[in-house]
């Protein structure tokens, strides 16, 4: 832009792309704004409320940051919402019987486990991963049904519940610590490593990512892999806060978490991501839910109110970046 | 609908639950607690007017929202209206237990006096609502409480149906609809759920000592309600001279009554439980179902809204407060449905009842 010479076209188009990367922030903004005028005396200002909103969201946060690495490859993780269920209950039954350790392993093992077999089916068989991974979402949700006989698993080790789920460090709650390792790691290997390059290349265009020497298949193997160790890890979060573990844990996260990627600025057929903006638009879907209920909405006009909002938001990020 | 919201939530204490029915021919609590009639629940004109003066709020946060809920939330609303509550916030969990404690959490903000709910899953439940109790919010429950919590110390009641008097009522209304005389298909839900199996129970008990001329010469156990209408095939096949079946609920009723149908049965009649739509078009086109035993589910909320703001001025409730049921039949459908979910009846029905 230095140059007279610089159209004006180029310069709408670098406009255009701050717009598209700020969406986000200017949503989660503007709504922050709305309830903080429209609640001001119904405690959603409070440190406790705003801090329960982050809580609420590290699980859904933790997957986001998985979701965002396998859609910028250009795939899709559907079985997320069934994972956690699967990774919480196998955590759960080993801590019980094996300890902490043991626990904390099977249930990180069990997130890998799908996450590699989504990830072999994608890469290696070659099958499109809205398809496998929308069989393996229902072939898991049948399997953490059938794994304790839908009973739920109460977990009672402390130093589980307080590391994953309502402990606190330095005066800050682990699951606020998680979040933040979470997306500190997240975003340094998605923008600072070759890996991360990789993964944009291979959603940009497979077919170049192939042709100048990066090995597809297994960038396609290991974001699945990412995307259901984080699950597995969610679920842990879900058992330590909830100190038990349910057959149902995870089941309404799906859209969830795919709404605030795509909010978050990532494309739903690869090549450009954020995980801050994950971060951002988790924090956005849980704000929402908050504030909806805080203004003493029925049940029925919250769904219906946040269903717009989130169209309205889509609609802004992807026209952005469509244009 | 009833089905839904207790069948999953209900697992802690059901074993001891179930075999005390059996020895008592009563509804018992979750934890074994006796029964108390809901109607005994009541506030005087003095307790009526400091709760006013109060100026307290209630939050209900539900497990997920069905007919059922409805109905109960409705009673709760109008309550606690009638009492000068203000309800600040209502949530849906969609029967997820984390999603319930964001739920809780969130309505905490509010600061309610009172938070009325249904637990999604006992056994984690206290983990749930523990952060409202430290809180002193008053808790009252609907079908179950927490794991580990006292009544009277760390929740107001809980408020359920008489499961006994309704399976009690279906046996009575199966004898009404035969003559009190014949043979009985009986299909009971075979998991190990307190509801059905306390529902399903008295219905047996029912039949089988009060009408010594009925007899249940036919029995199958549901575990799948998908598969209902192959238990029911089964079964008229095996016995075509059945005069009625007995369904543990609604919805594999309308499997039945397919079966029935498409057999040009006419003749053998079905009782189930539950206000149903088309279940009860059937009825009152003079069809197979003969009646539908349904609670009184927004008494549930009524009675659930006034336990809590009773116990904000020192009025203790029982335990366990059980509302009554009603037999629906083809003459009393315009009256069933508005006692059991305090609402007109659906047009369908009332322009087939013309």
């Amino acid at each position: 832009m230095s140059s007279a010479n610089t159209s004006a076209a180029g310069q709408g188009l670098a406009n255009r792309f701050n717009l598209q990367q700020y969406v986000v922030y200017l949503g989660f903004l503007a709504i922050f704004l709305f309830f903080a005028v429209v609640l001001r005396d119904s405690g959603f200002l409070t440190v406790r409320n705003l801090s329960n909103i982050v809580l609420q969201t590290a699980p859904a946060t933790i997957m986001a940051i998985g979701l965002v690495f396998v859609m910028s490859a250009g795939e899709i993780d559907l079985s997320i919402g069934s994972t956690v269920a699967v990774a919480a209950l196998a955590a759960a039954v080993t801590l019980g019987q094996y300890g902490l350790i043991a626990g904390v392993l099977t249930g990180l093992g069990a997130g890998l486990l799908v996450g590699l077999l989504n990830g072999a089916l994608v890469a290696y068989v070659k099958l499109p991963s809205f398809l496998v991974t929308l069989a393996t979402l229902g072939l898991f949700a049948g399997v953490s049904r059938s794994m304790t006989d839908l009973r739920s698993i109460p977990v009672t080790d402390s130093v589980f519940t307080g590391f994953f789920g309502s402990g606190a460090f330095l005066g800050i709650p682990s699951l606020i610590w998680w979040t933040a390792i979470a997306v500190a790691i997240g975003h340094i290997i998605y923008r600072e490593t070759r890996f991360g390059a990789h993964v944009l290349a291979t959603g940009d265009n497979a077919r170049a990512a192939s042709v100048s020497g990066i090995s597809v298949p297994r960038i396609r193997l290991a974001v699945m892999a990412i995307s259901g160790c984080l699950a597995g890890l969610a679920g842990l979060l879900y058992a330590g806060r909830l100190q038990a573990a349910k057959y149902t844990l995870g089941e309404t996260d799906l859209m969830t978490v795919i709404a605030a990627v795509i909010v978050g600025g990532t494309l739903l057929n690869g090549g450009r991501g954020s995980i801050i903006g994950a971060l951002v638009g988790s924090l956005m879907m849980g704000m929402l839910n908050n504030g909806l209920i805080l203004m003493g909405l029925s049940v029925s006009d919250q769904m219906i109110v946040r269903g717009l909002i989130i169209l309205a938001a889509v609609a802004v990020s992807l026209r952005e970046k469509s244009r | 609908m009833k089905l839904n919201s207790l069948s999953l939530a209900l697992f802690a204490g059901l074993v001891a639950a179930t075999s005390a029915f059996a020895a008592e021919g009563v509804t018992t609590g979750p934890h074994g607690e006796k029964p108390t009639p809901a109607a005994t629940m009541t506030l005087n004109q003095e307790q009526e007017q400091k709760i006013r003066d109060g100026k307290f709020t209630a939050a209900l946060v539900w497990h997920e929202m069905s007919e059922y809920t409805n109905a109960v939330n409705r009673g709760a609303q109008d309550e606690f209206k009638r009492l000068g509550i203000e309800v600040v916030a209502q949530t849906d969990a969609g029967f997820d237990g984390a999603r319930q404690k964001a739920d809780v959490e969130t309505v905490l903000a509010k600061k309610p006096s009172i938070i009325v709910s249904l637990p999604v899953d006992p056994a984690s439940a206290a983990s749930v609502y523990d952060p409202a109790r430290a809180a002193g919010v008053k808790l009252a429950f609907v079908d179950n409480s927490p794991a580990g919590y006292e009544h009277g110390k760390d929740y107001v009641t809980i408020v359920s149906d008489d499961l006994f008097q309704m399976g009690n009522k279906a046996g009575i209304a199966m004898a009404e609809a035969l003559g009190k005389k014949g043979k009985v298909g009986y299909i009971f839900h075979d998991a190990d759920f307190y509801v059905t199996n306390q529902r399903d129970g008295a219905f047996k008990v029912t039949i089988e000592k009060d009408y010594p001329e009925m007899k249940i010469v036919a029995e199958a156990g549901m575990a799948d309600p998908a598969r209902a209408e192959e238990i029911a095939q089964a079964m008229v096949t095996q016995n075509p001279d059945l005069d009625g079946i007995y369904v543990t609920w609604a919805e594999p009723a309308l499997s039945v009554l397919s079966t029935l149908r498409n057999a040009g049965n006419t003749h053998t009649k079905i009782v189930t439980l539950d206000l149903n739509e088309p279940a009860a078009l059937d009825m009152v086109k003079g069809g197979n179902i003969a009646a539908l035993v349904a609670d009184e589910a927004y008494d549930i909320g009524v009675t659930v809204a006034r336990a809590a703001a009773g116990s904000l001025v020192g009025r203790q409730a029982e335990p366990f407060l059980v509302v009554d049921s009603l037999a629906v039949t083809r003459e009393t459908v315009a009256d069933g449905w508005k006692r059991s979910l305090h609402k007109d009846m659906p047009t369908s029905i009332a322009q087939a009842t013309k």
